[in-house]
């Protein structure tokens, strides 16, 4: 039984991992669609890595730059909205 | 169009599977029966989530997941917005943190073009236009007032 408990909060650990992450590629692919859209040159810190998403060098357009406390506070919103969420619906979760 | 019916939940098609089956195939392959089919199968997945209790909140965990990503698009262009006429970067900051920052165009052109360009390229800063920005904030509102609205309206659907 304590096993399976066990399994069972890996499993939803590992599920929420997955939907965050899938949310962050999924807002990270709308950023990329927008800053093309707006025409700006956007920069993403990630982990000591950079992600450029660029026009062409000639043309002056406006910088945004989303640093490392931006990456991570993003995932964090994110996780926090979706457990905020699910923890509401549970406690307050009556039979249909 | 029976194929529709296999969007149903496993235990709804388990139950009422091969009954539908036979009254769609008798029914002309039509875009409303088939729209019909599609929203069946929504409320059938709304019923099955809403009798559990963990299958429910994680439902919600994905609702708030989106929400926040929503939330976020609009803080970017937003900040696109603030930023973009502005001469000095706008920072978007909590204490030492800082999480964003904007260089506007004029800053852009003060510090990559020659004084004798700077005025010509000034008209440009002048005349870039907000429009753009506006449109998409104005959608990624309505989108987010759909997303929010659509859990009321699923416990609607009948």
């Amino acid at each position: 039984m304590r096993v399976r408990k066990v399994t069972a909060a890996v499993s939803a650990l590992l599920l929420i991992a997955l939907t965050v992450a899938v949310a962050e590629a999924a807002l990270f692919a709308l950023l990329t669609v927008f800053s093309s859209i707006l025409r700006v040159y956007l920069v993403v810190e990630l982990a000591d890595r950079y992600l450029l998403v660029n026009q062409a060098p000639w043309v002056l357009i406006p910088h945004v730059s989303v640093y490392e406390a931006g990456t991570v506070g993003s995932a964090l919103v994110t996780f926090g909205c979706g457990l905020g969420a699910a923890a509401w619906r549970y406690r307050r979760w009556r039979p249909a | 169009m029976s194929w529709l019916v296999r969007l149903y939940p496993r235990s709804w098609r388990r139950r009422y599977g091969e009954e539908m089956e036979d009254l769609v195939q008798k029914m002309p392959g039509r875009l409303s029966v088939a729209l019909d089919l599609l929203i069946g199968a929504a409320i059938a997945y709304r019923d099955v989530i809403r009798r559990d209790r963990v299958l429910s909140a994680a439902g919600a965990f994905l609702h708030g997941v989106c929400v926040a990503v929503l939330l976020q698009s609009i803080g970017f262009v937003t900040l696109i917005l603030a930023g973009q006429g502005s001469s000095d970067p706008t920072d978007f900051r909590l204490g030492p943190l800082v999480f964003a920052s904007v260089v506007g165009l004029p800053q852009v052109i003060s510090t990559q073009l020659g004084e004798s360009l700077q005025a010509q390229a000034s008209i440009l800063a002048v005349t870039r236009a907000w429009l753009p920005e506006a449109v998409l904030l104005t959608l990624l509102v309505f989108a987010l007032g759909i997303v929010l609205a659509t859990p009321r309206l699923l416990r609607r659907l009948r």
